[in-house]
């Protein structure tokens, strides 16, 4: 492990990705920080670039944008209540009241220490959890990955907002089937091809994430604006940055929830599908329960534990969403799942054997996300008055801007217009779907895992000739398998306590009425 | 009228089912006749499990106790005119830039996308659109060496 870490500190602190970590976190900051616009679309637009500067480099820049994605959703979350991702959604509860009691520059403070506190903490549990983990799936074999995948697909779904699983489960199946167009790697036969030329290599990863999250994200934006009206950092009544310093009780206050909160977060980062958002709501949650009752009234009202919880817990569950990553192969969350798409663009399989084939890209991703966490402390942190002019800009240009790039950067990589009229023709697919309340990160991790889980599929199905007995032949495949199915059959209780709610309601408006 | 909860899983249903028409249309090769699993397997599996996902999620709809919903989401008719213009604008670029080259499609581009979101000051119009272009078209052809299309009409 040792050798790993110095690896990817000297792959780290080459200048030239050194200067990708900060690049990486002034952008993702800088894109996070829009309203509606996350990490996904932040690293899509991202894509482009990372073709052209090697796999070592494109995933540093990518960690760093997803870093810095997050933290400049913390940053509207604070300053103007209008979460740019939705992990920080519970950064807003305590944040936003600081801001507007006059401490909108502790706020950041306390955003950005406990953000960095609960990355570090994430990147060492990383360290430790990747390698031993990777080890253990070193015996895995294709059976192993088929129900693995499985679960991450089911899981993906089961977490998902409430009441949305059979959606989810429509947008996983939807990806799958995207999965399957073009040539057939095993036998040569043409699938949903329509005789189109184009269509052979099958749909491009690339446009599809540009498409539903860059042109989808920034489309509805313009067909469903904000309700709420976002105000300009100038604005008269947007609270003014003010101080940055917190003091000794402060600090001591927080320290025990930071602490608390990243390992929490960590842990449910690591699980397939949970994820930032619900790490962050946990963490809150779980906080409010353990304060003493005077803090407890303090909740939501501007409590510094409150705003420390999520913020701490977030960073920890991007970081722990690496780890299957890494080492497995399987993305945990639709952010990963565009990682795990450029790097199979660039030739790399991650998995167990990523960290012996490709070591240098390994480290150097968990070394870059230290590397991530001090340039936001140190570089973001005291620039944000200067970031926070972005809100200012006008919305006009910002769509367009985002149209454009996204546009031009599938063009940049494929040099055919064929793709840019299918994009548009996804985007008006997604966007329709995102008006229905869609949820888009099923697809993409559907469309992802769709290639690997049919050559794993089929390489099962041909060592136990023909037979489905691989499911239950092994205690590892049968374990990860009957988990799936609980996982999948998780929804349903919500689904019947749900139903018997709303059953209740109306029959109780009824005798009202 | 199909209520909006309907819509999604009808949509899919269609779909899902075009998908299955097509996907037990997909030709065999000789030697997977008698194979377990061939490249027509999955796709089968997909369209019938997504097609019983629909019918579930339908069913799930019907069954709920159905309650009048306000009508706060309701799309407002100049914002959806706005995205039509801004979908037909991005078809017109795609097709324009090969033809016409990178410069001109993109500054055309972006100065009516600037027009149709409702930007009327000269100086965003103009200063955010042209010069952009420019400067990208430099960036990318002599600073990092990529190729970008000059127009197959003048080329």
């Amino acid at each position: 492990m040792f050798d790993g870490i110095m690896l990817g500190l000297s792959t780290v602190l080459d200048w030239n990705n050194l200067l990708y970590v900060i690049v990486g976190c002034f952008v993702g900051t800088f894109i996070g920080m829009l309203p509606g616009l996350g990490p996904i679309t932040a690293i899509a637009l991202m894509i482009p670039i990372t073709y052209s500067i090697g796999a070592d480099s494109g995933m540093i820049l990518m960690a760093g944008v997803y870093y810095g994605a997050i933290f400049g959703g913390s940053t509207s979350s604070i300053l103007i209540n209008a979460p740019g991702v939705a992990g920080t959604v519970a950064s807003s509860f305590d944040g936003y009241p600081l801001a507007k009691q006059g401490h909108a520059g502790k706020a950041l403070a306390i955003a950005a220490y406990s953000s960095f506190i609960g990355g570090t903490v994430g990147a060492i549990l990383l360290m430790v959890a990747a390698p031993l983990l990777a080890k253990v799936s070193l015996s895995f074999q294709s059976p192993d990955y088929v129900v693995l995948m499985f679960l991450g697909l089911t899981a993906i779904a089961a977490f998902s907002n409430k009441g949305q699983f059979l959606k989810a489960m429509m947008m996983t199946v939807f990806g799958l089937m995207l999965a399957t167009v073009g040539i057939d790697p095993s036998s040569g036969t043409e699938r949903f091809t329509f005789s189109q030329a184009d269509l052979l290599d099958g749909i491009s990863f690339l446009l599809v994430a540009m498409a539903t999250f860059a042109l989808a994200e920034a489309l509805i934006n313009v067909v469903r604006p904000e309700k709420k009206e976002i105000k300009s950092i100038n604005d008269s009544d947007t609270p003014q940055i003010g101080s940055t310093k917190l003091t000794k009780a402060e600090i001591k206050e927080m320290a025990p929830t930071v602490g608390r909160s990243s390992i929490l977060g960590f842990i449910i980062g690591v699980l397939p599908g949970a994820g930032a958002t619900i790490a962050s709501f946990m963490a809150y949650a779980t906080e409010r329960n353990l304060a003493p009752k005077a803090l407890k009234d303090k909740f939501g009202k501007g409590s510094l534990r409150g705003l420390a919880a999520p913020e701490s817990a977030n960073n920890a569950a991007c970081t722990g969403s690496f780890v299957p990553l890494l080492t497995l192969g399987i993305p945990g969350s639709g952010t990963t799942a565009i990682m795990l798409g450029a790097l199979i663009a660039y030739g790399i399989q991650p998995g167990p054997m990523l960290m012996q084939e490709n070591p240098s890209v390994f480290w150097s991703v968990i070394v870059s996300m230290y590397f991530g966490n001090i340039v936001l402390l140190i570089l973001n942190l005291p620039l944000i008055p200067y970031f926070a002019k972005v809100l200012a800009m006008p919305k006009s240009v910002l769509t367009i801007m985002i149209l454009f790039f996204s546009l031009i950067g599938v063009y940049l990589v494929s040099f055919n217009t064929f793709d840019l009229f299918m994009m548009v023709g996804f985007a008006v697919v997604a966007l329709v779907l995102r008006l229905l309340a869609f949820p888009m990160a099923p697809l993409l991790l559907g469309f992802i895992l769709g290639d690997m889980i049919e050559r794993n599929f089929r390489r099962s199905m041909m060592i136990s000739d023909g037979s489905l007995s691989f499911l239950w032949e092994r205690p590892l495949t049968l374990s990860i398998f009957v988990i799936s199915l609980l996982v999948l059959l998780f929804p349903l209780k919500d689904f019947i306590t749900q139903r018997r709610a709303d059953k209740a309601a109306v029959k109780a408006k009824q005798e009202h009425a | 009228m199909l209520n909006r909860e309907l819509l999604g899983p009808s949509l899919f249903l269609a779909l899902f089912t075009l998908y299955a028409i097509v996907a037990w249309q997909i030709p065999l090769l000789p030697f997977e006749e008698y194979e377990t699993f061939t490249s027509a397997t999955l796709p089968k599996v997909y369209a019938a499990f997504g097609i019983i996902v629909c019918l579930l999620s339908i069913g799930a709809t019907l069954l709920k106790p159905t309650e009048k919903t306000d009508s706060d989401d309701v799309l407002e008719k100049s914002n959806v005119l706005r995205t039509f213009g801004l979908l037909i604008l991005m078809v017109v670029y795609s097709a324009a830039l090969e033809p016409i080259g990178f410069l001109i499609s993109t500054s055309v581009f972006l100065l009516v996308g600037f027009f149709v979101m409702g930007e009327r000051r000269k100086k965003i119009l103009l200063l955010a659109s042209i010069p952009v272009a420019v400067v990208f078209w430099f960036l990318m052809t002599q600073v990092l060496g990529i190729y970008l299309v000059p127009g197959n009409l003048w080329s």
